[in-house]
């Protein structure tokens, strides 16, 4: 009996706060479906573990749903997910459950957070988190878990492109236990005291992407994502 | 004296055909590792970039001139000294094999002079060598693969070097890759020295530096105090103008120690062949 | 002749390992001199000629050459001396020529193309100048020594066994060559040979070593002369000459050819005998002296 009361108390929870926080996303949806097509310049900072990059510009180019091209003079790094995954995920209606969670203060803003759980048990993703100041309709951070690649956290900050939801600094926090050498391929194989390094684990690695100059909704062609 | 004999000791590398037998597979080689990249370099590459793949992307001409220089060298490195010894080994147990030895010694020109001009020649040719192998890394990749950042894994993980950060580590690159060869080439002039045929010296330059490449690579604790020591640790060092941070200090240190062994190597050829009876 | 000594050798000792090659040699060459070198093998001439060159270092004695030590004059001393040691050895993958000119380089003294040309002129070699040495014959290379040794002029020339290897014609050549150099341009030379003939006929002066000890040491026909000769008498009665030279001890060979042990000087007195008792004689040959002598050397 009891077991049934928090049962529906749960339930009901989740069903009344449903409503509002699939609004929000709905909102934050809009505001980006806004942007059909964007470029923007990008300075890119990677601080990985095991990945050592020197800061690097570029150009990115977007368009609506997914099309995603970094155009810069040397190598460029940035997560293999978080880009468009979180935007086409969210596009998707009923593919997820929306849950409000607690209020949480991220750099003096008030946030909630948005638990959104995938209907579909056979996606990568297992769960996102979203923490959305609810007076502009952004989402200040997120946590994208997915199977294949564990989680990846986003902070977002916003300047000018607030009415788009553009963030001007993307800050990712990934997950590089993964990483690996092994010892036959590296090429510095003298180096017997390195060893000790490529067994050490270390959790997280940071991509900081800055964005100047957006150019929204200037009609970009498809050609341009197709050139290597 | 001496330039009058580093001439001839050139004329005669010049003459020999096992001379361009370094040049030639060096060249084949390459060419080899530059169709392999162009037939199949995104995989070959993915080899060494898959782990970090799966969570990251690699945007931009990761395949390029940089890379395929630096691949090339990695590879290479280890089978120029053979190349090297194939005609250093050869320059004073050759002349006792083929009997000139004798004629030269009867000339006025000093034993001295006759190393030091053998040694220089030696030099020449493998400065030659290793710029062959630049010349063909470096500007062949590039003319195929174009120019861009520069991707090297090391065994603390993966350093992307941007492109107008990397001339300067294959020049200096070079010129060390160059010191180890020329360590190679006063060991093997050394051999030489103890030999009276070509194929011995060859043999033991190359069996002394895989012994030693061997020992280096063993993790065994036992080897640690000589390990410094061994000019074979140093062979390498021209690979540590690749990390992000270049270590100045442990490549002052390598090239001492390079130095040393070309200076004990000559140091050694000359006792040798001074003290040396000429009897063949 | 001139009495300068051009080659001096005191006491040279030279140990390999356990082995003496050479036990106290001791000689002198002087200027003008064809000296002949001789010995069985492993007498020690070869080592002996290579710590002339320096090739070897001598455990003790002394060697001077044009009144200098080796040892601290090696240099200038090498600059005046042209040599073959045993065999003439070239770099095979080059040519005649640029061989020549690798040898000339470090000879100690400038020497032209020209030179060069005119010296493989000189050896018969000029139509191969460009020839690699690797096809070229035994005989071929013999000469292109030769030319290698004449090269810069030198003052003193050192043959070790230059005839060893050729044929008959070569061996005229080579013997021609060295009496060029000697009548021609004065040379002083040192001839080590196993061709006893040829020091006979060419060489002045000579140094037996056997075991590594030098035995013998002097002029040629002084040291000939001194000894009796084996001579050969043709004649028209065999029989006749023996009964009239019972005198001596003569052998019949057959019915027109006898042999007699005496002294140089005797010949002529046999000679004016036998024509005097109508004997005939056809022929007079002295047979192989310095065979005989190098034979009886070695042997005592």
């Amino acid at each position: 009996m009891k077991q049934f009361v928090l049962f529906i108390a749960i339930s009901f929870s989740c069903f009344s706060h449903a409503q509002n926080a699939e609004d929000v996303i709905t909102k934050i949806n809009n505001k980006f479906n806004a942007v059909k097509d964007y470029s923007v310049n990008v300075y890119i900072q990677a601080n990985i573990p095991m990945l050592k990059i020197m800061p690097n510009k570029g150009k990115l180019y977007f368009k609506q749903k997914d099309k995603v091209k970094i155009d810069s003079k040397g190598i460029t790094v940035l997560p293999k997910q978080g880009f468009t995954e979180l935007n086409s995920f969210l596009n998707e209606k009923g593919a997820y459950m929306a849950i409000f969670g607690d209020s949480v203060m991220i750099r003096g803003v008030k946030t909630k957070l948005i638990n959104v759980i995938p209907n579909n048990s056979a996606s990568d993703i297992i769960l996102v988190k979203l923490w959305v100041d609810l007076q502009n309709n952004i989402i200040l951070r997120s946590q994208l878990t997915t199977k294949s690649n564990g989680s990846i956290n986003i902070d977002y900050s916003y300047t000018d492109q607030i009415n788009y939801g553009l963030p001007n600094q993307l800050k990712f926090e990934i997950d590089v236990k993964k990483f690996k050498i092994p010892k036959s391929i590296a090429g510095d194989i003298n180096k017997t005291n390195q060893q000790e390094k490529t067994t050490k684990e270390i959790d997280k690695g940071t991509i900081t992407v800055n964005f100047t100059e957006y150019k929204v909704n200037i009609g970009l062609k498809d050609e341009i994502f197709s050139k290597n | 004296m001496l330039l009058k004999n580093t001439y001839n000791e050139l004329i005669k590398i010049v003459s020999k055909p096992r001379s361009f037998l370094g040049f030639g597979a060096l060249s084949l080689l390459i060419a080899i590792i530059l169709f392999a990249m162009k037939a199949d370099g995104s995989s070959i590459v993915s080899m060494v970039t898959d782990s970090f793949e799966q969570t990251l992307t690699f945007n931009g001409n990761v395949i390029n001139g940089n890379l395929i220089a630096f691949i090339i060298l990695q590879m290479l490195i280890v089978h120029v000294p053979l190349l090297i010894a194939l005609v250093t080994g050869d320059l004073i147990s050759g002349e006792a094999a083929m009997g000139t030895i004798r004629m030269m010694a009867s000339k006025p020109i000093s034993r001295t002079q006759i190393v030091l001009s053998k040694f220089i020649a030696g030099a020449l040719y493998t400065l030659l060598i290793t710029l062959w192998l630049g010349f063909l890394a470096l500007f062949v990749s590039h003319f195929i693969f174009g120019s861009g950042d520069l991707i090297v894994l090391n065994s603390d993980g993966l350093v992307i070097l941007p492109e107008a950060d990397v001339f300067w580590r294959f020049g200096l690159g070079f010129c060390v890759a160059f010191l180890s060869l020329l360590t190679v080439s006063a060991l093997s002039i050394f051999l030489s020295a103890y030999s009276e045929n070509s194929i011995g010296p060859i043999v033991a330059t190359m069996s002394i530096i895989l012994v030693f490449t061997i020992i280096g690579s063993l993790d065994a604790s036992v080897f640690n105090s000589i390990k410094p020591y061994m000019f074979t640790t140093h062979m390498a060092a021209w690979r540590s103008f690749f990390s992000a941070e270049v270590p100045f200090n442990a490549i002052y240190q390598s090239i001492v120690i390079l130095v040393l062994h070309i200076f004990s190597f000559l140091g050694m050829t000359l006792y040798k062949f001074n003290k040396k009876d000429i009897t063949s | 002749m001139s009495e300068t000594t051009v080659i001096q050798v005191k006491d040279l000792n030279k140990k390999f390992g356990d082995f003496e090659a050479i036990k106290n040699v001791s000689f002198h060459v002087n200027e003008g001199d064809v000296f002949g070198f001789l010995g069985p093998n492993g007498a020690g001439k070869s080592t002996t000629i290579r710590c002339l060159l320096s090739l070897i270092q001598p455990n003790r004695g002394e060697i001077q050459l044009f009144g200098k030590h080796l040892h601290t004059n090696r240099k200038e001393i090498l600059s005046r001396i042209g040599c073959i040691i045993e065999k003439p050895d070239f770099y095979k993958y080059l040519s005649a020529q640029k061989n020549l000119e690798i040898f000339a380089r470090i000879s100690g003294a400038e020497v032209s193309a020209k030179e060069i040309e005119g010296m493989l002129e000189f050896v018969g070699l000029a139509d191969r100048a460009k020839h690699k040495v690797k096809g070229f014959s035994h005989g071929m290379k013999q000469r292109l020594g030769i030319a290698q040794t004449l090269l810069h002029k030198p003052d003193l020339i050192i043959l070790d066994e230059p005839t060893t290897g050729l044929d008959p014609q070569g061996i005229i050549e080579v013997r021609n060559l060295i009496l060029r150099l000697k009548n021609e341009q004065h040379k002083t030379i040192l001839l080590s040979s196993h061709q006893l003939s040829e020091i006979e006929m060419i060489a002045n002066r000579m140094v037996i070593i056997n075991k590594g000890h030098s035995i013998v040491e002097g002029s040629v026909s002084d040291l000939l002369n001194a000894e009796e000769l084996l001579v050969k008498f043709e004649v028209n009665d065999a029989d006749k000459a023996k009964t009239l030279l019972s005198a001596y001890t003569v052998k019949a060979i057959n019915t027109t050819t006898i042999e007699i042990l005496l002294n140089r000087n005797e010949i002529s007195s046999i000679n004016k005998k036998l024509v005097e008792a109508n004997v005939l004689v056809n022929a007079i040959e002295p047979k192989r002296k310095l065979e005989d002598f190098f034979i009886k050397t070695i042997q005592n």
